[in-house]
């Protein structure tokens, strides 16, 4: 017991009283300076449902999250099924596709937005190069494509880890599976939909659900390229609690905002806790 | 089918992905080996006129990019020293001893590891603040530890698992101590668990931007993804070669030490995730 101690310690100090302090601030009423004032009930989270640009974030929240895990699923399983059979380099492919996993998100962020920038990146000077009108394309001053440029890039640093599980994932399906299916004559087709995809299935699952927290709550990419501009347009809920608290002093409000955010975080967490459960009972049979 | 043909047919599938990640590397190496005129012409080529090394220098002696990686330095060092300190005992304990609400507790630390710090950044800087450690490092490695500490449990355990009991038990037999006994015999067999989950926590802090914006809020104590994007925040002209020149200088030595890592990551990912 002695020997847990510590790790439960820093884990109750550093998140468990933090968790607590935003649902207090949340139900008070709080000055500019963080004064925790009178209780105030309910007032805060009546306030930012009424705010406009905090609904309007909800939506942008998910729409981000549902394009860039449906995105990510979509662009891995082929990546992962590539990966997994044997040719030459395939080391090299591995390290490669593993690469946006080992950067900062933050720096990815600022290379992006270097790449995409409308006079100087990367991207239009290849485009010119190549013949195509864009010359000087402004690809973040629009928000639709500020966003869109936004999803891609969150794809692209969310496809490692879920390569990694999958890749976890079709190791562990046995070869004998796919020799007696070749010798009863299984078409390659009829091998994936029958053996590959169902038992690929509950890492896909876990794979879904971990990244609906990750990128739920994913903060650098938006910051850093967008601020959540033009005219919030590109914000969401994470980042809109950060003004409201950093930029605007709006404690109250940004309080209400992260226990909504975080009661949602543990509906996800609780939804990955069975999946988890579920398969390990099925594991045991 | 032959091997050379399948590899071909996979190289090609692959490319479209493999260019989209290659690319902001192209652009870091071609970007930060020009010169200033370079960038801002109106005629641009990936080729640097000749390569120039000289961003890399101001970077580090006029822009204090130096004092930033030290910063990153110490506190993942700082952080991965302090998160192990804690884990190896706890997940010790978990694999080998009785614990009273055993499942609980790991479910409770799997919940804490999903849990975003950005979502209890306000809580978190008010308390930092009230112990009067806002603007200092101690806070970011405390704050790293606390949040990274669970997946190094959780690895940390998966590796444990694999040791047979009975060498222990042998030492004990010889009169080793239940501390010596893992000490001597236990860590050196688990060593290369406790390097991968030490170096996946180097990491994790290295590259962590939204704690370290917050809890660290003077320029000389920015660490390096804070003050990379603190740069691309200037109003006037965006000093694109200097910056590039940064990340490449903060991001290669990890991404290499983390492709070393990579193999053993798909095993113990595998392993921690279904079970």
């Amino acid at each position: 017991m002695i020997l847990i101690a510590p790790c439960l310690l820093l884990s109750v100090a550093v998140i468990g009283y933090p968790i607590f302090d935003v649902i207090r601030m949340s139900l008070f009423d709080v000055s500019r300076t963080g004064m925790v004032r009178e209780f105030a009930g309910l007032t805060n989270f009546v306030k930012a449902f009424a705010d406009p640009v905090f609904l309007q974030a909800a939506r942008q929240t998910f729409v981000w999250t549902v394009c860039v895990v449906g995105g990510t699923l979509l662009v891995s399983v082929p990546i992962a099924l590539i990966l997994n059979e044997d040719f030459y380099g395939r080391t090299i492919a591995r390290t490669i596709v593993l690469l946006p996993w080992a950067i900062s998100l933050a720096m990815t962020a600022v290379v992006w937005r270097y790449v995409v920038n409308g006079d100087f990146g990367t991207l239009n000077m290849t485009l010119a190069a190549l013949g195509l009108p864009f010359e000087n394309y402004p690809w973040l001053a629009d928000a639709r494509m500020a966003f869109l440029i936004e999803i891609m890039v969150g794809i692209l640093v969310s496809v490692p880890f879920t390569v990694t599980i999958l890749l976890g994932g079709l190791t562990s399906i046995p070869e004998s599976l796919y020799e007696a299916s070749a010798i009863d004559g299984a078409s390659s087709t009829k091998k994936f939909y029958y053996i590959t995809m169902p038992l690929l299935w509950p890492f896909m699952q876990i794979a879904l659900v971990l990244n609906v927290i990750y990128v739920f709550n994913s903060f650098p990419i938006i910051w850093i390229m967008t601020n959540g501009g033009p005219a919030n347009r590109t914000d969401i809920l994470i980042t809109y609690v950060y003004k409201q608290a950093f930029a605007f002093g709006k404690l109250g409000n940004a309080a209400a905002g992260s226990v909504v955010m975080f009661a949602m975080l543990l509906v996800f967490a609780i939804v990955y806790l069975f999946l988890t459960k579920a398969q390990g009972a099925r594991n045991d049979v | 089918m032959s091997k050379a043909k399948k590899s071909l047919v996979c190289w090609a599938l692959l490319s479209p992905f493999l260019v989209v990640v290659l690319f902001p590397y192209a652009t870091m190496l071609s970007t930060s080996l020009k010169q200033k005129d370079e960038i801002f012409t109106f005629h641009r080529t990936w080729l640097p006129r000749d390569f120039y090394l000289g961003n890399f220098a101001e970077l580090i002696f006029e822009k204090g990019f130096g004092r930033a990686l030290v910063n990153s330095l110490a506190i993942s060092v700082g952080a991965t020293v302090l998160s192990l300190a804690v884990a190896i005992p706890a997940a010790y304990a978990l694999t080998r001893m009785r614990v009273p609400a055993k499942g609980a507790l790991t479910n409770y630390l799997l919940i804490t590891q999903m849990i975003s710090p950005i979502v209890l950044i306000v809580g978190l800087f008010r308390m930092f603040a009230y112990f009067g450690l806002v603007n200092s490092l101690l806070s970011v490695i405390i704050a790293h530890s606390a949040f990274f500490m669970a997946f190094a449990v959780w690895m940390l355990q998966s590796y444990f698992a694999t040791i047979p009991k009975d060498l222990e038990e042998a030492a004990w037999m010889d009169g080793a101590s239940r501390f010596s006994a893992f000490v001597r015999v236990f860590l050196p067999l688990c060593l290369p668990g406790v390097v991968v989950t030490a170096i996946f926590t180097f990491v994790n802090s290295w590259n962590e931007y939204a704690m370290s914006l917050t809890l660290l809020r003077q320029v000389s104590q920015q660490t390096a993804p804070v003050q990379i994007a603190f740069l691309t925040g200037t109003l006037y002209q965006i000093e694109w070669h200097l910056i590039m020149a940064a990340t490449l200088l903060a991001s290669v030595p990890v991404a290499i030490v983390f492709a070393s890592i990579q193999r053993y990551l798909i095993g113990g990912m595998a392993l921690g995730g279904v079970k």
